[in-house]
């Protein structure tokens, strides 16, 4: 697509994506709520994004459908109350929207597989009726204007500028730091041009460009940006990057996985605790010189080397002991 | 006792299976457990051989019964009438002198525990003798040729109402106060020990049991034997791996070193860092590994938690010694590899870390699943997953494409299920690497579909030529 088109057709969704965004008030609300069993948090609005995305990976979807799910999820979220304790169908059931949206028909995981992997407490019904509900609520808008979307055209426009550039912005980069901004609920709030602006502006940033950095502000000012918006969520998001580049990783929350084993396996778990019946017998450092029966200059012989074998054939074991007294006194060979 | 013998044994010592009746066989194999109801539980000994005549004992007054300065002689008199020994095999024969060598035995073992002054030094070697005489015995040899420790019933002692009166005795013995080993070593010496080893290959585990117990407590008082019987043990298990594969007595062998390595004094002797090396990890080599096992995964464990150091030389060993066809056998060393994780320090963790989850990543994929379930199960190990965080940069590239391409073609849904967990556990972990690994995975995915399909394309285009030319030159298509 040439360049020209494709600054048209931002255009256009920089008008339509209004539409798709979550009410701001219901988020402020989100956001504002302490931990508490009868309203949803930012918190576990996270926690919850963060398990779509595991199981986005986990089942092969694209991050189009991850998107998608926590833009139809945010919108809900921001218009309907809901209690914690169907935060996992909600979710779940946009997720499954989603994908029946952007994935081929053949890589759709059943709905059985996602409760099952997803650890989840409801049943498919649950899940079916939920979708229903979802559509229904946000006017059947399932197809959504995202920053993917936005990302997607900077990026082929940034590339129909210069081809020769073409290795330094990687996509795939930009959409995993998309994903990674996506799972703070702040980030719903920024228009989503602007959100891809200043992702792109990041990476651009990293890689050095003059040129990207002159392709930007072309589109900045094509969509007419404000700069006061743009490095207020440029901020936002360097500073969420930076946390998620960190070496420090944040401590796996394993204690709410189910580990669940087959009989046989869990039953051997704890038959290797073997409880020592006889009591220690400790060595003492004088053990072997007080004695005369002592055999121990045989086997010092190989201090070090573990090349040199046990049981050395100097003295057999039936030896007749009156004899084995003489012998001793010989000097052993190594 | 009359009324031990559940069955009335034959002189023909084997009652084991020898053939099974056609009927047994189904499919060509025959059928273990109809073999096996048919089996009674045998007895043997090749103690005794009948002598003809029966025996005649004079029956003696009770010790508590004499007074206090004749009980010493008196004692030293019921010593020597136990060194008679009877015919069990024989279940008729001298029924009222076994009774009364059974009582006087039983005499014995509460006058030993609870008396004081008894033990002269004309006791010592008198109680080896009568010990010797009644437990030193050639074993019989093993009934059947397919004895199976882990599934047929043992060939229990016959002798056994004395035989285990004999060893409660010994070991009150040695456990007296009175006890002096400085005497005693005259007569327990090196042959006697050899004897006492020899007798754990006995199939009769209550008689093995009674040896271990005699063993510790003699190696925990003979300073002077203490080197030769570690030399004994060595060269019991040595055979046993290399040469024979049959040995009764490994568990509890193994259990009297367990408490020997738990007193080892620090720094470690050579020797013992050699036995570690080359008699304990060859033994995880050895087909009836499940017997022993626990035993054995307890040494390795103590042995390393006095020296950490020698973890490196372990773990290279089991690995190098890593089952390749007994899946029985992969479970059980994973078992003991969470064991030596559970007390592993940091910096021996990331000597071994390679090595060890190229290990893990393959049995994580293994067809098996009870292999890849108890290798996922150690992600929900705190310790273990701690030191998988310090080091997920190293791990997570080790583990990430098995994980991965099970979690889509694996068969077993709750393996799959438990993928799941650890790929969530390490996406928490280390997210940019894991993007930058699925971005990799996914692409040489992409890559090699690309290949597959190139290579279809490429047979059939020569498999189009072929039929042209055939069809050019003659008419005929070439088969």
């Amino acid at each position: 697509m040439d360049a020209f088109k494709l600054m048209k057709e931002l255009r256009v969704n920089y008008e339509q994506e209004a539409h798709y965004l979550p009410k701001e008030t219901g988020l402020s609300l989100i956001e504002s709520t302490t931990e508490d069993d009868s309203r949803i948090s930012a918190k576990c609005r996270d926690a919850k994004v963060e398990d779509l995305w595991s199981l986005t990976s986990f089942f092969g979807y694209s991050t189009q459908t991850f998107v998608l799910a926590v833009n139809l999820l945010d919108r809900f979220l921001a218009m309907i109350r809901i209690q914690p304790k169907h935060l996992s169908c909600v979710s779940v059931s946009c997720l499954h929207m989603a994908a029946k949206v952007t994935e081929e028909e053949c890589n759709l995981a059943p709905t059985g597989d996602l409760i099952r992997i997803g650890q989840c407490r409801f049943t498919v019904s649950d899940l079916c009726r939920m979708e229903k509900i979802v559509a229904e609520k946000l006017n059947f808008k399932s197809k959504a204007i995202t920053a993917l979307t936005f990302l997607h055209l900077y990026h082929q426009i940034a590339l129909s500028h210069s081809t020769d550039r073409k290795e330094k912005l990687s996509l795939e980069k930009l959409e995993a730091q998309l994903k990674a901004c996506l799972c703070r609920i702040s980030f719903s709030k920024a228009k989503p041009s602007v959100l891809a602006l200043s992702l792109l502006r990041q990476e651009i940033e990293g890689v050095r460009s003059e040129d990207m950095l002159e392709i930007a502000y072309h589109i900045q000012r094509h969509l007419k940006i404000t700069d006061g918006e743009l490095l207020l969520w440029s901020e936002r998001v360097a500073r969420c990057l930076s946390d998620y580049a960190s070496p420090e990783c944040s401590k796996p929350n394993h204690k709410k996985l189910q580990w669940i084993v087959s009989r046989r396996t869990a039953q051997n778990l704890h038959s290797y605790r073997v409880v020592p019946e006889l009591p220690t017998i400790p060595e003492g450092c004088w053990d072997e010189s007080e004695s005369e029966d002592s055999c121990e200059d045989m086997m010092s012989s190989g201090e070090e080397s573990l090349s040199s074998s046990l049981g050395s054939d100097a003295e057999g074991p039936f030896f007749p002991l009156h004899l084995r007294r003489q012998k001793h006194r010989q000097p052993l060979h190594a | 006792m009359m009324g031990d013998r559940p069955s009335p044994p034959s002189r023909a010592m084997s009652s084991a299976a020898t053939t099974s009746p056609s009927v047994d066989k189904v499919d060509g194999f025959s059928r273990k457990s109809v073999r096996k109801a048919k089996q009674k539980r045998s007895q043997s000994s090749s103690q005794f051989r009948s002598q003809g005549k029966p025996i005649e004992l004079t029956p003696l007054p009770l010790l508590k019964d004499v007074p206090a300065p004749e009980q010493p002689e008196l004692f030293l008199k019921k010593l020597q009438q136990c060194c008679t020994v009877f015919d069990f095999m024989d279940t008729l024969s001298d029924l009222k002198m076994k009774e009364y060598k059974r009582s006087t035995l039983n005499e014995l073992v509460d006058y030993v525990t609870v008396s004081r002054g008894y033990l002269t030094e004309q006791a010592y070697p008198e109680v080896v003798k009568m010990v010797s005489h009644n437990i030193f015995r050639t074993l019989p040899p093993s009934d059947s040729n397919e004895f199976d420790p882990e599934e047929d019933e043992p060939t229990l002692e016959a002798s056994w109402p004395h035989l285990q009166l004999v060893y409660e005795f010994f070991i009150r013995f040695l456990e007296s106060q009175e006890f002096q080993p400085s005497i005693a070593k005259k007569y327990i010496d090196q042959k006697f020990v050899l004897q006492l080893l020899e007798l754990f290959d006995s199939e009769d585990p209550r008689e093995r049991d009674y040896l271990k117990t005699v063993l510790h407590r003699i190696y925990g008082k003979f300073l002077g034997l203490r080197a030769f019987i570690r030399k004994q043990i060595n060269n019991i298990f040595l055979r046993f791996v290399y040469e024979t594969e049959h040995f009764n007595g490994v568990a509890e062998l193994l259990e009297i070193l367990g408490s020997i390595i738990n007193g080892f004094a620090l720094p470690l002797k050579a020797e013992h860092k050699q036995f570690l090396v080359k008699v304990l990890i060859p033994l995880h080599t050895v087909r009836s590994l499940s017997l022993f096992h626990a035993q054995l995964a307890y040494c390795i464990v103590q042995f390393l938690e006095k020296d950490p150091t020698l973890t490196e030389p372990v773990i290279r060993g089991l690995l190098k010694f890593w089952p390749k066809t007994c899946s029985q056998k992969e479970v059980m060393f994973l078992g003991e590899l969470e064991e030596i994780l559970d007390v592993i320090e940091p910096t021996q963790f990331v000597k071994i870390q390679e090595p060890l989850f190229k290990q893990i990543s393959r049995c994580v994929s293994s067809p098996h699943f009870q292999v890849a379930e108890r290798a996922l199960y150690y992600w929900n190990n705190e310790y273990i997953m701690s030191l998988i965080e310090e080091n997920s940069s190293v791990i997570l590239p080790i583990m990430f494409a098995s994980l991965y391409r099970i979690s889509k073609e694996h068969w077993n849904p709750a393996i799959v299920a438990l993928v799941y967990n650890v790929l969530k556990a390490f996406m928490e972990m280390n997210s940019t690497l894991f993007d930058e690994l699925t971005a990799t995975y996914k692409s040489d995915r992409q890559r090699e579909k690309k290949k597959e399909k190139e290579r279809e394309e490429l047979w059939k285009k020569l498999e189009d030529l072929e039929l042209k030319r055939g069809l050019r030159s003659d008419g005929i298509i070439p088969t």
